[in-house]
C-alpha cells in the first residue's frame, strides 16, 4: 500500500523586510600592497610610459622641441615630420591604428591596456604608491582615515596632498609644454609671466591628475570609461581572462597548513581574501569575470604567494580561458588557441593599416597648393586684345627647408603668368600667399590639355587655326613645380574667365 | 543593483560622455577651421587662437553637458517622477524621497 502522498502545506511568509539598496554607496577602497610577476610588469609599463610621457617634450631635433604640437600656429612637429590641418588623416589614420591594437589585445587577454597601460591606471599606481610611503599599508590607512583629527594625522594628510600636488602640476606642466615649447614655458613659469591660456590648461590638467588618480580611481574605470562597457565584444571564450580556478579552489575555507585537506574536504582556496583586498576596484574574482575588472592581475600575484606558502600549485588564479577551464586544456593547447579568425582578421586588418599609414607618409607631397579665384574679380582686358583674370595661390612647404618654385599655367595656348617673380622661394614649412594674374590673348585657342609638357615648355604649336574670340569659362591648370625636385610637383584646376 | 539614484554618478554621467564628445568636437571642429578665419557677428574675433581653442572646447563641452543632463532628466523611471502615495515618513527605507533625505540626496541611508 501506497502511503498517502504526504501534503506540505505551502503558505506565502511574509516577506522580510528587505534592503534594496537604492545607492551604491562608494566605499572607500584600501587596495593592499602586492608584489609579483604582473605588479612587476605593470611598474614597467609605468616607468616605460611616464619616461615617455615626461621626456620626449624635451628631446630636440632639427634645433626645435621634436615633438611640438604647436596649435598656436597649426603645425604639428613630430621628429622629421611637420603636419599641417590637411594632414588629418595621419592622425585619423592613428586613432583607426590605436583602436584597432586595443581590439587585438583585448581579444588575446582580455583588459591588458587597463591593467597596465592606462594612464588612470598609471597615476592611481603613482599615486598609491605616495600615499603608501606617506600613510603607510593598507590597515594603516584605515586607521589612520578613522582616527579622530590630530595634528598627526593634519600633517600626514597635507604632505600626501602636497606630494600629489607637486606630482600633478608637473603632469599638467609637461601636457601643456607638448602644445607650446616646453624650455619657454618652464622659464617663462617661473618668472610668472605664463600666459591667461596657458596658466589655465596648466592648472586644469593638473586638477584633472589629482582628482582623477587622488580620488576618483577606480570610479572612473566603473562608471565613466566607455571601454569597460563594450570590451566584452571583444570577447569570445578563447580570451585570456583573470580566471579564478572554481574546480580547483571549491569547496574554499580556512585550515592550518598541516591540515590534510582532502580530509577536510577542502580545495585549494584557503578563503584568505587576499584577491579581494588587493583589488583596486573591490571585486571578488572568485564570483567570475565582472565588468569592473581591469585585468590588473594583483589577486594572481596576491593569491600565488599564499598558495606558495601553503604548499599548493600556483596558479589558482590566473589567466586562462573560458574553453581553458572547462575543458583542462594545457598552456601550449590554450595558446595555440590564440590563432583563430578574429586575432588572425584583427592582426591582419591592423598591419595593412600599419603598412598603408607608413607609405602614405613615406611619399607624401611636401608641396600644398590652393588656388583662390578673387570672389568679385571678373575677366579684363589689360591691354587691347590681352585678357586678364586674377588668382591668388597659397603655396604651403611642408619641409623643413626652404624652396623654390616655378609657376606656370596650361590649357590656354599662349597663357602667361605675371606679377610673380620667379623663382618663387617658400621658406621651411612655411606658407605664401601670393597674388598673380594670367594673361591670354583675346583669341587663343585651347591648348593641348593632355599634353601639359609642351605646353609647358611653352612650345607655340601650329595644329589647327582656330582664332575666334572666345568667352565664358575655360578650364586651365596651374603648375606648381619644385626646382630641385622634379617629383615635387602640384597641378591644381581652375578656370579662366572671358568677358562676355 | 545600482541605481541610477546616485547624484554622483549622475554628475559623472553628465560630464564625462560631453567631455569626451567635447574633445572630439573641438579637434574635429579646429582642424577644419582656423580660429583666425571665424567671425563674431561679422567682426573678426580679436583674440589668441589658444584662447578661441579654450572657449570652443568649453563651448564644445557646455552644449554636451546640457545633452548629457537631458538625457538623464529624461531616463528617470516612473517612480522617481510621479507622485508617491505615501507621507514622506512612511515611505521605504533607502526611498530618495524619504523624509530626511532629499532627492538624490548624497546622505545614504545606512545599509545593514
Amino acid at each position: 500500500m501506497k502511503p498517502p502522498d504526504k501534503i506540505i502545506p505551502i503558505e506565502p511568509a511574509p516577506s522580510a523586510p528587505e534592503e534594496i539598496a537604492l545607492y551604491e554607496i562608494r566605499r572607500k577602497i584600501y587596495p593592499r600592497a602586492v608584489t609579483g610577476l604582473f605588479a612587476n610588469w605593470r611598474w614597467a609599463l609605468v616607468f616605460a610610459t611616464q619616461i615617455v610621457f615626461y621626456g620626449l617634450p624635451w628631446l630636440s631635433w632639427n634645433d626645435r622641441q621634436a615633438v611640438l604640437l604647436e596649435i598656436a600656429v597649426r603645425k604639428f612637429y613630430i621628429f622629421g615630420l611637420v603636419l599641417w590641418p590637411q594632414d588629418v588623416i595621419y592622425l585619423t589614420a592613428l586613432l583607426i591604428i590605436a583602436a584597432y591594437t586595443l581590439f587585438l589585445f583585448t581579444a588575446v587577454a582580455g583588459r591588458l591596456w587597463c591593467g597596465y597601460a592606462c594612464p588612470q591606471t598609471v597615476y592611481t599606481e603613482i599615486f598609491l604608491w605616495v600615499e603608501r610611503k606617506i600613510e603607510g599599508e593598507r590597515i594603516a590607512r584605515m586607521r589612520l582615515d578613522q582616527a579622530p583629527f590630530s595634528v598627526r594625522k593634519l600633517a600626514v594628510k597635507s604632505f600626501k596632498h602636497a606630494a600629489w600636488l607637486a606630482i600633478a602640476v608637473w603632469t599638467g606642466y609637461t601636457f601643456v609644454g607638448y602644445f607650446t615649447p616646453i624650455g619657454d614655458l618652464g622659464l617663462r613659469a617661473v618668472t610668472w609671466d605664463l600666459g591667461p591660456w596657458e596658466t589655465f590648461w596648466v592648472v586644469f590638467y593638473s586638477l584633472a591628475t589629482y582628482g582623477n588618480a587622488g580620488f576618483m580611481r577606480e570610479q572612473v574605470c566603473k562608471y565613466m570609461c566607455p571601454y569597460a562597457r563594450f570590451q566584452s565584444a571583444m570577447f569570445d571564450r578563447d580570451t585570456l581572462i583573470i580566471a579564478y580556478d572554481t574546480e580547483r579552489g571549491e569547496p574554499r575555507g580556512p585550515r592550518s597548513r598541516k591540515a590534510d585537506r582532502n580530509e577536510a574536504g577542502l580545495g585549494h582556496c584557503v578563503d584568505c581574501k587576499i584577491c579581494v583586498q588587493v583589488c583596486p576596484t573591490g571585486i571578488d574574482i572568485r564570483q567570475g569575470l565582472q565588468y569592473e575588472c581591469i585585468g590588473c592581475a594583483a589577486c594572481i600575484d596576491g593569491c600565488d604567494q599564499v598558495m606558495g606558502r601553503m604548499g599548493y600549485p600556483k596558479g589558482l588564479i590566473r589567466y586562462a580561458s573560458e574553453n581553458a577551464l572547462e575543458q583542462h586544456l594545457d598552456a601550449s593547447a590554450m595558446w595555440a588557441r590564440m590563432l583563430r579568425p578574429r586575432t588572425l582578421i584583427y592582426t591582419g586588418l591592423l598591419l595593412a593599416i600599419i603598412v598603408a599609414t607608413a607609405a602614405s607618409l613615406y611619399m607624401r607631397n611636401p608641396l600644398k597648393v590652393d588656388i583662390i579665384r578673387d570672389r568679385g574679380a571678373i575677366a579684363r582686358e589689360a591691354a587691347p586684345g590681352v585678357i586678364e583674370n586674377v588668382y591668388r595661390l597659397q603655396i604651403m612647404n611642408t619641409d623643413e627647408k626652404a624652396r623654390q618654385f616655378a609657376i606656370s599655367a596650361t590649357g590656354l595656348r599662349g597663357l602667361k603668368v605675371v606679377g610673380v617673380t620667379d623663382p618663387v622661394v617658400v621658406g621651411a614649412a612655411g606658407t605664401l600667399l601670393l597674388p598673380f594674374r594670367l594673361q591670354v590673348a583675346a583669341d587663343a585657342d585651347d591648348g593641348d590639355d593632355g599634353d601639359d609638357k609642351k605646353a609647358d615648355d611653352g612650345h607655340e604649336r601650329k595644329r589647327h587655326d582656330d582664332r575666334r574670340p572666345k568667352s565664358g569659362s575655360h578650364k586651365i591648370q596651374i603648375v606648381v613645380q619644385a626646382l630641385d625636385d622634379p617629383a615635387i610637383v602640384r597641378h591644381e584646376h581652375s578656370s579662366f574667365l572671358f568677358p562676355r | 543593483m545600482e541605481s541610477t539614484d546616485n547624484l554622483a554618478h549622475r554628475i559623472m554621467w553628465i560630464l564625462w560622455p560631453a567631455f569626451l564628445a567635447a574633445g572630439a568636437g573641438e579637434a574635429i571642429f579646429f582642424t577644419v577651421f582656423d580660429p583666425f578665419d571665424l567671425h563674431f557677428f561679422g567682426a573678426p574675433l580679436d583674440l589668441s587662437r589658444q584662447a578661441i581653442y579654450t572657449m570652443g572646447f568649453f563651448g564644445f563641452w557646455g552644449l554636451g553637458i546640457a545633452s548629457s543632463a537631458l538625457t538623464v532628466f529624461l531616463e528617470r523611471s516612473p517612480w522617481e517622477r510621479n507622485r508617491c502615495p505615501l507621507d514622506a515618513a512612511a515611505r521605504p527605507e533607502g526611498c530618495p524621497k524619504r523624509e530626511g533625505g532629499g532627492c538624490g540626496a548624497q546622505e545614504p541611508t545606512q545599509r545593514r
